[in-house]
């Protein structure tokens, strides 16, 4: 296959789309050809220029408003249903039901409001250590996808032995790792790359916290939290909120399986 | 569900991603509010057959045939004029130079007009994938072509945005 062949595959290898065995064969490639590996990066910095320099244009009020009076207008037009003669328990019950429900609500609101503000700082601090990592030269200290490489070298420098696993298949290549800190404690940094996010994922054991399942969203960055039988987890990206949800509750669900 | 229950779950919150597609595509702000309102009118109206499949790819499809419809009726040879009317340029209040500031969004409006000037083919999937964030499956629904012609296009778009003096980076 010649370079100009290739230009469109590694378009592909650069937005993740790729199957294991061409994403494999590129990568290859890319480590020994110069023009092709100029090629990807600047794939890589333009995708960046866009999403910074170009913004998405959001539906004006006024449309948003006529798109809605549209919708009702064909609530309007629905045939009313007949109502059942026994409306009056169905509206008593309806009632007694939407009073429980409020009162369970405003309790959730309430305790979850109150664990959001425990975390507020933890959410913070790992937005910020994420921030200093990737603005740095040190986001990743252990380059390899093999975590037979990255679980020892992370283990020879902390007091346990985090689970690695690499999940390029799925989307979610593994990059490396690195020893960071976290609430004064060092703590084993996963690197993982989905499409073109760069995804941290900090592994600890398991920490007395209460669960913040909850996904914060800190200066534009996403962070959400898993606990596994043995491990925390606590991933911080800018990717999209239910892909890094879906992506740390694999990993703290596999946790152990290795 | 009732149809209109179904449309204000389903398809009101993608009602941002089909105004940029189609803000992209018309490259006029009141064409756009138009194409959107068209594809609203059709999404009411078969929001009863919208199955399992992803919601937003099934509304930028309806999107895009109101798109081509549109332009069809209006600009028979698709020769769609700019209307000048830039996207609006957010500028930076963090940026402490007032003259950087300046140059940022002259630049990035650059590569906004270079964007804009993409072939209809190309710009919608570069629209597609680069705001929009979706899957090469996705794209090859909404825009009906195979996944192979996904790729070779966006290589396209991406070679022509990165050829295009507009867009070049003035540092």
């Amino acid at each position: 296959m010649n370079c100009r062949q290739l230009e469109t595959l590694v378009g592909a290898y650069a937005d993740g789309e790729l199957d294991a065995l061409r994403n494999y064969s590129i990568r290859k490639h890319l480590l020994s050809c110069a023009g092709c590996t100029t090629t990807h990066h600047s794939i890589l910095a333009l995708h960046t220029r866009i999403r910074a320099e170009v913004p998405k244009s959001v539906a004006p009020p006024a449309l948003h408003a006529r798109v809605r009076a549209m919708a009702d207008a064909v609530r309007a037009s629905a045939p009313a249903r007949a109502r059942p003669r026994d409306d009056r328990w169905r509206w008593l019950t309806g009632g007694v039901l939407a009073g429980c429900t409020a009162s369970v609500f405003a309790w959730m609101l309430g305790t979850t409001v109150l664990a959001w503000r425990a975390h507020d700082d933890f959410a913070v601090a790992a937005v910020t250590t994420h921030v200093r990592a990737t603005l740095g030269d040190h986001l990743i200290e252990v380059t390899s996808s093999d975590r037979h490489t990255v679980k020892p070298w992370l283990s020879a420098r902390l007091d346990y032995s985090p689970p690695v696993q690499d999940f390029a298949n799925e989307g979610f290549a593994l990059l490396g790792g690195r020893l960071d800190y976290l609430e004064r404690h060092a703590v084993a940094t996963l690197v993982y790359r989905y499409r073109q996010h760069t995804i941290d994922v900090f592994v600890r054991p398991e920490v007395s916290h209460a669960p913040m399942s909850a996904l914060r969203t800190v200066r534009g960055f996403n962070v959400v939290r898993a606990s596994g039988p043995t491990m925390d987890w606590l991933a911080v990206s800018d990717a999209e909120p239910a892909v890094l949800s879906a992506f740390v509750q694999r990993l703290a669900r596999e946790d152990v399986s290795q | 569900m009732a149809d209109h229950t179904r449309f204000e779950q389903l398809v009101l919150p993608h009602l941002d991603a089909a105004y940029n597609l189609a803000r992209w595509l018309t490259r006029n702000v009141n064409d756009a509010e138009d194409v959107v309102q068209d594809a609203c009118l059709r999404a009411l109206k078969y929001v009863g057959s919208l199955n399992d499949g992803s919601p937003r790819t099934w509304f930028l499809t309806i999107v895009r045939h109101a798109f081509y419809d549109w332009c069809k009726r209006n600009r028979p040879m698709e020769i769609v004029r700019d209307d000048g009317t830039a996207i609006e340029m957010a500028v930076d209040p963090a940026a402490v130079d007032p003259e950087q500031a300046f140059l940022r969004t002259a630049e990035s409006k650059a590569l906004a007009d270079a964007i804009a000037a993409l072939p209809l083919a190309y710009r919608e999937v570069l629209i597609l994938r680069e705001l929009e964030e979706l899957s090469y499956k996705e794209i090859a629904r909404i825009a009906d072509i195979p996944i192979g012609t996904v790729m070779s296009r966006l290589a396209r778009a991406r070679g022509l945005l990165q050829r295009s003096p507009l867009s070049r980076a003035t540092n």
